[in-house]
């Protein structure tokens, strides 16, 4: 019989690995602490540039955005998410009637975060952004216009 | 995928034989079907675990009121829990079998929801707002000896009001979920386990009969959160396979890092919570920490912590970031050095290895015919990884070992997890230098539409073989689509594991068996 | 050393001055209980907010930051909660039983409470078989946690109790065991005199090896008694939820919540008691200035220092362990505990009876 199978050498063997986990936490006591101290450590906090929290239509300094008004986002979205609804309007110089933009409807309640609609567009006009603070008391606080 | 139909009335000799002649041992899924006019069927898929021979056969059944197919699982454990899903969306009564109750759905469900004739409105099946009364009885049903194929109700005991029953679950915290234990016991033993699933059902196969394939890419991460990359793989590769799409080998090195990181997390996440159900709550924190810089290399990539939504029908969603490859690296230099540190606070301590050792043992032989894959079944010997049986990506090309333990117990389910961490740097650190130069994402048409034809595709996810199978009919939708899930057999083998087990055993099984309730559910 | 009995007289011939001896003698009482659970609370409160800060410096966080300066609010924030917090009835239960389980358990730890001696002098209770009387006010709170365990009609609450009760019970051999090797190296079951025999050397030191031993298997044995990591089975989360409080809310389960703290705190005091010298300076004979150095800082320095570093070796043990099974807990303690109590008692015997100690 091995010294480590009798009675003693159970205890033995049994106190020394308590002791060598009891070694481990006392060293994690005194290394320096991970937390995160979140809402005072906004200014230094860092999102990824990828992360999604939230879709918008990116604006020129006119306030201009690329949406053609195709309605190919709407019909990716999975969540029936985007509402799109537009107008036609007739060209006054080519006389070519051309669907625009009128108001553009996204409700964050309802996003699963899929980037298909960013994927569908093709003229880049919405991406997402990382602002993801965004905690409402309302739900209807969360169905946002994204078109100026 | 080459489908072989059996006549109904051959069926049970005929996979009698598979079984036993032809050592088709691993019953990989079964899938129900509804072919409309030829009527309701069944896809069973086969495997020789000793050869890796693959061979998929169907039954079919013409009668749409009362179908009834006889059941497979006096010859694979598993089929039991399968063919209560089979039963719950089809309506297919599964004759002979022990315990043909619903599984996900309530009892009171009105209908068949997965039948191409179900009918989806909301007054057949409203917001139910009562409880579900549990039936402590189950109604097996038989087919009687006159050729009427009438079924007879036949009511037997399982859990009876008198024994002192607990429950664990829905809301507990060692089921990591919504999973329901009703447990039978005699003192602290356990005498009985009935499983109640479909806390978490959402009905994700029954959404994807009516999305486009891109819109079910992004479901796939809800299953298992754990393996989402995985999961997304399996169904990108069944797609691409379909349509013939070449991926480029930039997308097949960066799929193959991104598998092996999302396995390195649910492994940390597996250890930090199998420690916390045994009482360690600092091993829990020591491994969220490090998961934690993980996470924060898998979000700068991809954008997501948990529904990463990385690969995409072609390719991946944005080609990785420039200082990715560092991230990485140091990543996998730190973790090594930390496996040591979960090993001396937890793994080795007398009071885990009193724990977990012997206890919840599960032989080769059942963990094949309970289907148990990944590391559950690697723990009892069965040389089940995906990666080495059927290589996909670049798991051909990698050299890496297949972890394997033969004692069956959590101990060993314990340790191929560890080992599986170590094993997953060791394959990111043979990939992580040598991405090559191109393109992330071939140009795939706009809309995508499967060739008609059945598509299957599996990968090794971070607990077992996931697997997806489509039924296309040339559509933008597929006419069926099913995942294999890994948790279901698991919990399937729960009451053969059990045995004998106390209360406290139960935790450190569930813990041990890492099943994930979203992926059971689905 | 500073004597607090002159206080304490001069208090009682003050009082006896004013009214009949009798009078004086309730006035006295309640003076002592409103001094006693005030401390009681306060240590609690202290105790709490350690094992927090404790507790998250071991697993690498801050713990409470955001009451007050460093989280320094938490507790009270806590405990504000707890009371106007609902007091829930539940359904077919015990009533009576019920409402009376957590008074009996924090009755219990009070009345062990009332026996620490804190400084010389400072101390509620003090007869000549005090040891004794230590033992068996602090066991009976196990019959509060059967009781809430039985009267909650949850079989969880159930199975928490049970198996609180069989470890409870059988740990108290072990103390018993552990305190019997003290009593047999001094010879004395006062706690004022076991604390003064203790001037030149602590028992730990004078006991040797023997009484190394008996420490160790105390704090093994007191830390189930107080039903924590690694053998807080009885409310193992993992498992039973809450086990035995269960169903408890409000200052209910603060009772219980509060009782489980300042068990902890009272095994940590009679084990520094027992073994470390209690309120008794650091000593080393021959060393005349060492020690009158040491004799400056006050008897209750001493003692609470002892007793919360005890109380931090048990907080690292329940933080770092995780938990056994319920067949493991009798196996440790018939199988290992109590014999090698019983040797180690043995040896002791032998020691004082050769003369073989310091």
């Amino acid at each position: 019989m091995k010294f480590r199978d009798t009675y003693i050498g159970k205890i033995f063997n049994g106190t020394r690995s308590l002791l060598t986990g009891l070694g481990v936490t006392l060293k994690e006591f005194f290394t320096k602490k991970v937390t995160e101290q979140y809402p005072e450590n906004r200014k230094t906090l860092k999102i990824s540039d990828r992360h999604r929290a939230m879709l918008y239509m990116p604006l020129d300094e006119n306030g201009n955005n690329k949406c053609i008004a195709c309605g190919l986002c709407q019909s990716a979205c999975p969540n029936g998410t985007i509402t799109v609804k537009t107008k036609t309007v007739t060209d006054e110089e080519t006389g070519k009637s051309k669907k625009v933009l009128l108001e553009y409807t996204y409700d964050l309640g309802c996003c699963m975060f899929c980037q298909l609609c960013v994927n569908a567009c093709p003229k880049d006009a919405i991406a997402f952004n990382n602002h993801f603070e965004n905690a409402v008391f309302d739900r209807s606080k969360l169905v946002l216009k994204l078109n100026k | 995928m080459n489908l072989t139909f059996i006549d109904i009335k051959e069926f049970p000799k005929r996979m009698e034989e598979y079984r036993y002649s032809k050592g088709m041992d691993f019953l990989r899924d079964i899938i129900g079907m509804d072919w409309g006019e030829e009527g309701l069927g069944a896809i069973y898929i086969l495997e020789n675990t000793a050869t890796g021979e693959n061979i998929e056969v169907a039954t079919i059944t013409a009668n749409r009121e009362k179908p009834l197919i006889p059941t497979v699982c006096h010859l694979w454990n598993v089929a039991e829990l399968y063919e209560r899903e089979v039963y719950d969306f089809f309506g297919i009564y599964f004759t002979k079998h022990p315990d043909m109750r619903r599984l996900f759905l309530r009892n009171d469900w009105v209908g068949y929801p997965l039948r191409k004739d179900y009918d989806t409105s909301e007054a057949i099946n409203p917001i139910r707002m009562e409880n579900e009364v549990t039936e402590d009885v189950q109604r097996p049903y038989e087919i009687a000896e006159d050729a009427e194929q009438a079924i007879i109700d036949k009511q037997t005991n399982k859990i009876h009001g008198d024994q002192y029953i607990i429950n664990i679950g829905p809301q507990h915290p060692a089921t990591h979920g919504v999973l329901r234990f009703r447990l039978a016991l005699d003192g602290e033993e356990i005498k009985k386990i009935d499983i109640h699933c479909g806390y978490i059902h959402r009905g994700i196969e029954k959404m994807s009969e009516s999305l486009t394939y891109p819109q079910i890419l992004a479901l796939t991460d809800r299953l298992d959160y754990l393996s989402a990359h995985q999961n997304r793989h399996a169904l990108c590769m069944c797609i691409e396979k379909a349509m013939g799409i070449e991926v480029t080998d930039r997308t097949q090195y960066i799929r193959t890092i991104m598998d092996e990181l999302q396995r390195i997390d649910s492994h940390l996440l597996f250890l930090s919570c199998a420690a916390m159900d045994l009482g360690a709550i600092t091993t829990f924190i020591y491994g969220f920490r490090d998961r934690e810089k993980l996470l924060d290399i898998l979000e700068e990539v991809t954008g997501g912590r948990l529904i990463q939504n990385y690969n995409v029908i072609g390719g991946v969603q944005a080609d990785i970031t420039p200082d990715f490859v560092r991230k990485v690296k140091e990543f996998c230099q730190y973790q090594k050095g930390k496996i040591k540190e979960y090993n001396d606070v937890f793994t080795y301590n007398v009071i885990t290895q009193k724990r977990m050792k012997g206890v919840g043992v599960i032989s080769r032989a059942d963990a094949i015919s309970y289907g148990c894959t990944g590391g559950t079944g690697r723990a009892s010997g069965w040389a089940c990884d995906v990666r080495k049986r059927h290589p996909y990506a670049l798991y051909d090309k990698v050299d890496f070992k297949e972890i394997i333990y033969n004692n069956g117990d959590c101990y060993d389910r314990f340790w191929v997890r560890l080992d599986e961490i170590l094993e997953s740097i060791h394959i990111i650190e043979q990939l992580i230098d040598n991405i090559p130069e191109g393109e992330y994402k071939v140009k795939t048409k706009p809309i995508i539409r499967i060739p008609e034809g059945r598509y299957s595709a599996s990968v090794e996810g971070s607990r077992g073989e996931f697997g997806v199978y489509i039924e296309s009919r040339g559509e933008k939708s597929p006419y069926r689509i099913k995942f294999r899930p890994m948790g279901l057999p698991l919990i399937a083998a729960m009451h053969k594991i059990l045995k004998g087990a106390k209360v406290a055993d139960l935790i450190a099984i569930g813990a041990t068996l890492d099943y994930v309730i979203p992926d059971i559910d689905r | 050393m500073f004597d607090f009995t002159t206080i304490t007289t001069a208090i009682d011939q003050f009082l006896r001055s004013m009214m009949p001896a009798q009078f004086a003698i309730i006035v006295e009482c309640i003076l002592v209980a409103a001094c006693a659970l005030l401390a009681y609370v306060m240590f609690a409160i202290v105790m709490i907010f350690m094992e927090r800060k404790v507790c998250a410096a071991f697993q690498c966080r801050l713990g409470p930051m955001r009451v007050g300066p460093w989280g320094l609010l938490q507790v009270f924030a806590d405990v504000f909660k707890m009371l106007i917090k609902e007091i829930i009835s539940i359904n077919r239960s015990d009533s009576f039983l019920y409402r009376l389980a957590p008074y009996l358990v924090v009755m219990s730890s009070v009345l062990t409470f009332c026996c620490l001696p804190f400084a010389k002098g400072l101390q509620v209770l003090d007869f000549n078989m005090g040891v004794f009387f230590l033992m068996a006010t602090s066991s009976f709170g196990v019959l509060g946690i059967l009781l809430a365990g039985w009267s909650s009609n949850n079989k969880f609450s159930m199975i928490g109790a049970m198996r609180s009760g069989a470890q409870m019970i059988s740990y108290e051999l072990s103390i018993g065991l552990c305190m019997l090797t003290v009593v047999t190296l001094s010879g004395t079951m006062q706690i004022s005199e076991l604390v003064e025999q203790q001037h030149d050397a602590w028992f730990i030191f004078k006991g040797h090896l023997p009484a190394m031993l008996a420490f160790v298997i105390y704090l093994i044995a007191g830390n189930a008694e107080t039903n924590r990591a690694p053998f807080d089975l009885p409310e193992a989360e993992s498992e039973l939820t809450a086990g035995f409080h269960t169903e408890y809310s409000g200052m209910h389960f603060g009772f219980f919540y509060v009782a489980e703290f300042m068990n902890l705190f009272i095994v940590a005091a009679i084990a520094s008691t027992l073994f470390l010298g209690g309120w008794m300076p650091l000593h080393i004979s021959g060393f005349d200035t060492f020690n009158m150095v040491m004799d400056y800082i006050p008897g209750i320095v001493w003692f609470l220092g002892k007793t919360f570093f005890i109380i931090w070796v048990l907080m690292w043990f329940r933080w770092t362990f995780p938990r056994l099974r319920i067949d493991q807990v009798p196996t440790l303690e018939w199988k290992y505990l109590v014999p090698i109590g019983l040797v180690n008692l043995l040896i002791m015997t032998v020691c004082v009876v050769m003369g073989w100690t310091f």
